[in-house]
């Protein structure tokens, strides 16, 4: 039986249940709907939210080191702490919020296998008690950009025809339309997708339990079928870089991709920047140069 | 009888002066209260288009008029509880009130609650979409539709 390239980064419920109370062990939900936390989370987890707590409230960017720092203490996180993340829908924003820890070079960073569904369906107890936990002493490191990409990159990165992946919805991909099925749209002006970018919608990595597929389906997704190479650099977008960060966690972590970075600008970026080449319909399409001589990203 | 916009300016007043996490806690108490869907809607869930297409989780809305009362039902799905105890909230100042009271309510609402802060940007975005549904659906209704 194959495995995971990297097993660590992933716990079961029942491990989570055992460490409860492990000083060593600080357990973090993250979720698209923050209520679900107050009303009922894994006893003893503390919260901590995408939107509020880990993006910049007035710049278009994850908030900085120092915040970071900040953030790690006010949530009884010390450097050396064991941090597991879980949430709704599939772990999405449980791995958003893990990609943002390794940005911060925070060093064990583990993902509770299932996610809140797994630990409903295993009947374990939800608590709605307000959690306390002693401080934290952090120091941050400067951010990884070995897992980031930023528009500029991602445009060379195309331009030389490298892996690209776009994890949103077909039709999102095809241009059809510029949001989610059911979710607002958000300002994109233009639909469509990367030239180049390959399409494997997010949900693919995760089983209805809320787990992910095993080691054998995501290689022959991955691997066999798409014939992506592990050590070739591949960047992974989605609409804010949400969804591509649980793909980049899949790539990276259970697949053992060596180069992958996350576009968080992604299609709310792409879909507005003027005289970046943009693809519509189903084909990946060629990796193009824009008509004009040079991209002007800062218009 | 009090108008939908004074029975939402109390509701709204016991938003005034929580904190994030006392907000979230009274926003999950009105979604605990919003009650399952009636089971004569139920039924009509199955043939009418009544999903909110803008908003992230399944919410069905109906809004009704009888006498000129006004009545807002709704199905939420249980993984959003942001959004059924807002809707929660719409409900309870709504229902029994006057229809034609509906138009005037102010827009601002999300605001006033403190929740755009608690939320964040992206997220109010459904909820106002929710809003100008509820209200487009009663003026449909209270034009003779």
């Amino acid at each position: 039986m194959p495995a995971y390239a990297h097993p660590d980064v992933l716990v079961s419920t029942d491990w989570v249940a055992e460490h409860l109370t492990d000083p060593a062990v600080r357990i973090v939900e993250s979720d698209e709907d923050r209520a679900l936390y107050t009303q009922g989370h894994i006893p003893g987890a503390v919260e901590i939210d995408w939107a509020v707590d880990l993006q910049n409230q007035v710049e278009r960017d994850y908030i900085d080191r120092a915040a970071f720092e900040r953030l790690c203490v006010e949530r009884g996180i010390s450097n050396d702490t064991t941090v597991v993340f879980y949430g709704d829908k599939n772990n999405w924003w449980a791995c958003y919020a893990f990609w943002v820890f390794k940005l911060y070079g925070h060093k064990d960073c583990r993902i509770m296998n299932g996610g809140r569904k797994r630990w409903e369906l295993d009947g374990r107890p939800w608590s709605n008690e307000r959690v306390s936990v002693p401080r934290g002493h952090y120091a941050a490191q400067e951010q990884d950009a070995s897992i980031r990409a930023l528009r500029d990159e991602v445009l060379k990165h195309q331009k030389a025809g490298k892996q690209l992946l776009d994890v949103r919805s077909p039709e999102e991909y095809r241009g059809e339309r510029m949001h989610m099925p059911d979710y607002p749209n958000e300002g994109a002006i233009r639909g469509g997708h990367i030239p180049g970018a390959v399409n494997v919608p997010w949900p693919m990595n995760c089983n209805d339990d809320g787990t992910f597929k095993s080691p054998k389906e995501l290689e022959k997704l991955y691997v066999k079928e798409l014939k992506m190479k592990r050590r070739s650099p591949t960047i992974a977008y989605c609409r804010i870089g949400e969804r591509s960060s649980l793909t980049w966690f899949v790539l990276t972590y259970l697949l053992g991709f060596g180069n992958v970075k996350n576009y968080d600008g992604s299609w709310l970026e792409w879909g507005n920047c003027v005289r970046v080449p943009v693809v519509k319909g189903a084909e990946p399409g060629g990796p193009s140069a824009p008509a004009a001589p040079a991209p002007a990203m800062h218009a | 009888m009090e108008s939908v916009q004074t029975r939402l300016d109390t509701l709204i007043g016991e938003f005034a002066g929580l904190d994030a996490r006392e907000k979230l806690e009274l926003l999950v108490d009105f979604a605990n209260g919003l009650p399952p869907l009636p089971p004569e809607f139920a039924a009509r869930k199955a043939v009418e288009d009544r999903r909110v297409h803008e908003c992230q989780t399944p919410v069905y809305l109906w809004t009704e008029v009888d006498a000129g009362a006004a009545r807002l039902v709704a199905e939420v799905a249980p993984e959003a509880p942001t959004v059924k105890g807002f809707v929660a909230i719409l409900a309870e100042a709504i229902n029994g009130r006057p229809a034609a009271d509906i138009a005037a309510v102010s827009d601002d609402i999300l605001e006033r609650m403190g929740l755009a802060e608690v939320l964040g940007i992206l997220r109010t975005r459904g909820l106002r979409a929710i809003v100008a549904r509820v209200k487009r659906g009663f003026a449909d209704r209270t034009a003779g539709g």
